[in-house]
């Protein structure tokens, strides 16, 4: 894509952000219709000089140079190299400090970043090649060639480097033929078949220097000190301390590809809570931060904090045990009773209740977001009593004189669990025991720790039901939850669902580069999933952040939240400080 | 005589620090099921990359190799790696232990300071108005939950005066975020942290001075003092309180871990990097070494408190002696 197809992309943008943010009820509260028309008229001005002379700030005040961002969330960071991390927090970080070879715009679609452009597939689609930007520096000065990015995916497919502890190694290491550099700023990546998510999933991990972290042996590189405190970056900012359980500090990259940011530093700072997040972005303690739904509304009338909503490919969803050895399992075995217990959910109550409103109920597996969501798929799910009722009559079960329905003499009594300590989860389980209740079906909830959790998913395996949420990326290959394959132990289908259709399906998405083939088969399996239903999804979350007035250029959106942020050299503050 | 004294409750010691590591490990081990340390339900984790990190982790072998192997470590002067990231234990331990001491001690010696002068009042003044008020404010003092207090706290000195711009506390963290560190700084982070953890210390201690007090001051020493008409002074503070302190010294011995461990609600309520809140995170996501290392020195400090805190009595009572 050119850089002209970028400036005209990021307008709009702007402009629906701006027609977002001027059509907010209670900024028009306190600025009345014709401020706010006066308002409109410059935004559109705005608009216009945007298209005109490129991506560079969202209003029309010259951008200072200097001053701080301190941003505050729950977790601490675990490690600033980006083939060891797999956590939010630290990929966050990692995405300050180090570029991949592309990044996401805020709708999910791919952009350059490292890479002069987006590469170049070959006609068989097995190949990539990548051309570097000119001139590309780390922050100490020395080159950043082809070599490096080369060493950086080693580390987590190439046989050699195997004792490093990358979480990336099986699907680098099963996709990836090989990485040649023809020339230091030539990158191309040979592929063992076509793999459609390849680009999107594993083209924005932080390249890292060779020049630092090549003279290791493989086993050091997991305890290296890098890990802890790079010497060198090539992102926007630079590392400079992290200390420990409170905070880590980074400074401007002045060798930075896109020119110098605008700000100084920019303090990643660790918080208790949502709680904590919510009272200093009140007190001005932190800048930046990611709100709780259920702190929204206190945040609303702080004048100082500007909150922007969106949605996100993160979504919170039940599975039914389908594995018909299983305790539960002779349940769910019958569609019907799968499709019945989703009617009985009133989910719209779900999401104002426990999310205050900010979800979206969920039509399809896929997100609203994304280019492969289809609205309507085959069968939709309103909340719907009397046809739960009689779907279960029909399939058998019929209410006993207790109440509860019974098929065979078993009564329909199952557990359902999730972790302790989500607020909204346990909320959701109380709604559906009492929904459920209502029709006949007794379900308890129950609740235990993360760890124990992951462990029925993953390989226990006794559960009944679970709530969990999962987040997704811009691709819409979801067979990471619902092939037959991750059936296996570690797989993260541990509800046991098999359906060869399903299975074709996801198979044919990804062994094609075809977009347009692509999504007809994505709305094949919505279709195929809203009428199995072997775990309903309840909602997709939004993303809130809150950002204090001071900070300027900014542009949280739905794949622009944590680890990709390709403003983040553009954002400013407007006292300097 | 001492030394023999000390030499056996330094073998006993050394049996307890394996005991309890051991027990540590064993109920780690035996909870976690499948999870790995520091992976959570990512997508883009294949089975066989779980599988992998798993076995890179140790987390294959027996409970019982892992321990030797750890213990071989210890013997070395090496904790190890956190499972989490890679750096090492010590590192982290090193990291946070100057802001516990900070935060515990300046709490331990704030209770100190009150409890003292407010237990010898309560016991003094037995019934009256002021020693019905103290033990109000001393029994609220530990039925108060910390992380409410905390909260309340923050809620009152922070957010509440910050919005009528009033000079305000901040609520989290040891210093602050930009240009922080220095005296001035520190202290000011420390103010509501410090001061639920001493209010909690306070109730507690000033509880044992005055029933402790009560009991000296009853006893037959303490009459026949004022029978040869040495001053009521003299009897309170020389041969009162001085056998008064003696369970207070067990008390705070017994608290010399919680140096180390903090006060681990304050910890996290308030976002305090110290001890306390890293062994509660990592235990939560099963990073056996640090656990292991954070529980390693706990149990050294109880152990050592104890020992301190036995010859302490000597110091102030001269009965007793060491065999």
């Amino acid at each position: 894509m050119s850089r002209d197809g970028d400036a005209v992309d990021s307008g709009f943008a702007q402009f629906e952000r701006f027609l977002e943010e001027w059509s907010r009820r209670d900024f028009l509260k306190r600025a009345g219709g014709a401020a706010a028309y006066m308002a409109f008229m410059a935004g559109g001005a705005e608009f216009l000089a945007a298209c005109a002379s490129g991506p560079t700030t969202t209003t029309s005040v010259t951008p200072k140079k200097g001053g701080h961002v301190v941003e505050g969330n729950f977790s601490d960071i675990r490690t600033l190299n980006s083939m060891l991390s797999s956590d939010t927090a630290s990929n966050q970080v990692i995405g300050m400090l180090f570029d991949g070879l592309l990044n996401y715009k805020k709708d999910g679609s791919l952009i350059p970043a490292l890479a002069a452009d987006l590469p170049k597939t070959s006609s068989d689609g097995m190949s990539y090649t990548f051309k570097l930007r000119p001139n590309l520096k780390w922050s100490d000065g020395q080159p950043l060639t082809s070599d490096d990015v080369k060493f950086t995916y080693q580390l987590a497919y190439d046989a050699q480097y195997k004792a490093v502890s990358s979480p990336r190694r099986g699907d680098l290491s099963k996709y990836i033929a090989g990485i040649d550099t023809p020339d230091p700023q030539t990158v191309v990546v040979r592929t063992t078949q076509v793999f459609a998510p390849f680009l999107s999933s594993h083209g924005r991990y932080g390249i890292l220097p060779k020049h630092v972290l090549g003279s290791l042996d493989a086993k050091a590189i997991n305890t290296a000190d890098f890990n802890t405190a790079p010497t060198v970056s090539n992102g926007a900012f630079k590392f400079v301390k992290w200390d420990k359980g409170q905070q880590v500090t980074m400074a401007r990259n002045d060798n930075y590809w896109a020119g110098p940011a605008y700000l100084d530093q920019w303090i990643y700072k660790v918080l208790p809570d949502s709680v904590a997040v919510t009272n200093q972005l009140k007190t001005g303690e932190i800048d930046i931060g990611p709100v709780d739904p259920g702190q929204f509304d206190a945040l609303k009338t702080t004048s100082t904090v500007a909150l922007s909503e969106f949605p996100v490919p993160t979504f919170t969803f039940y599975a039914y045990q389908l594995d018909p050895n299983k305790p539960a399992g002779p349940f769910f075995q019958d569609k019907a009773v799968r499709q019945a217990l989703l009617f009985a959910l009133n989910r719209p109550q779900i999401v104002s209740a426990v999310y205050f409103g900010h979800g979206s109920v969920a039509n399809s597996v896929e997100p609203p977001i994304s280019w492969a969501y289809k609205d309507k798929p085959q069968v939709l799910y309103s909340f719907d009593k009397a046809k739960a009722e009689s779907m279960l009559d029909g399939a058998g079960w019929a209410k006993g004189s207790d109440g509860i329905r019974a098929k065979n003499g078993t009564k329909m009594k199952f557990t359902m669990i999730t972790n302790a300590g989500n607020k909204q989860r346990e909320a959701m389980l109380q709604v559906m025991q009492q929904s459920w209740h209502d029709i006949g079906v007794e379900a308890t909830p129950s609740l235990i720790q993360f760890p124990q959790l992951v462990s029925q998913i993953v390989s226990i395996r006794t559960f009944d039901v679970f709530l969990v949420g999962f987040n997704f990326d811009e691709d819409p290959d979801q067979g990471q939850l619902w092939h037959s394959r991750n059936t296996v132990p570690g797989g993260f289908n541990g509800f046991d669902f098999k359906n060869d259709q399903v299975d074709s399906v996801l198979d044919q998405a990804v062994g094609t580069l075809d977009k347009t083939k692509r999504k007809q088969l994505y709305f094949q399996f919505q279709d195929l999933m809203s009428d199995q239903v072997p775990a309903p999804i309840i909602l997709f979350n939004h993303g809130i952040w809150g950002v204090n007035t001071r900070v300027q250029g900014t542009d949280f959106g739905p794949y622009n939240q944590y680890a990709t942020r390709p403003w983040n050299h553009a954002t400013w503050v407007t006292d300097g400080k | 005589m001492l030394a023999k004294y000390v030499a056996r409750r330094f073998f006993a010691s050394v049996v307890v620090v394996l005991g309890v590591t051991l027990i540590t490990l064993v109920l780690m081990d035996r909870t976690r099921g499948t999870y790995v340390p520091g992976i959570d339900l990512n997508p883009a984790l294949r089975p066989e990359d779980i599988e992998h990190l798993r076995e890179n982790l140790g987390l294959n072998t027996p409970f019982y190799v892992w321990y030797l192997t750890w213990i071989g470590g210890v013997l070395h002067g090496d904790f190890g790696h956190s499972m989490i990231d890679g750096s090492t234990v010590m590192s982290h331990i090193l990291d946070r232990l100057p802001n516990t001491l900070e935060l515990t001690a300046t709490a331990i010696v704030i209770g100190v300071v009150i409890a003292v002068p407010l237990g010898v009042i309560g016991a003094l003044r037995r019934g009256s108005k002021t020693d019905h008020a103290l033990t109000v404010v001393s029994v609220a003092g530990f039925a108060v939950p910390q992380f409410w207090m905390g909260l309340i706290l923050i809620l009152i000195f922070s957010v509440t005066l910050e919005q009528h711009g009033l000079p305000w506390l901040p609520s989290s963290g040891a210093f602050s975020a930009v240009n922080g560190g220095d005296f001035f700084d520190r202290v000011q982070h420390l103010i509501l942290p410090a001061t639920v953890l001493s209010f909690f210390y306070t109730s507690l201690w000033s509880r044992f001075i005055r029933s402790s007090m009560l009991e000296v001051l009853s006893q037959d020493y303490i009459r026949t003092a004022r029978a040869k008409g040495m001053s009521e002074r003299r009897v309170v503070y020389l041969h009162g309180l001085r056998n008064a302190l003696i369970p207070l010294i067990t008390l705070i011995g017994l608290e010399l871990p919680g140096l180390v461990s903090g006060g681990l609600v304050v910890e996290v309520v308030f976002g305090w990097p110290g001890i306390g809140k890293l062994a509660f995170e990592r235990a939560l996501q099963y990073d056996y070494t640090t656990v292991m290392g954070v529980t390693f020195f706990a149990t050294l400090l109880v152990v050592a408190g104890n020992l301190l805190a036995d010859l302490l009595y000597g110091v102030l009572d001269p009965r007793i002696r060491y065999g």
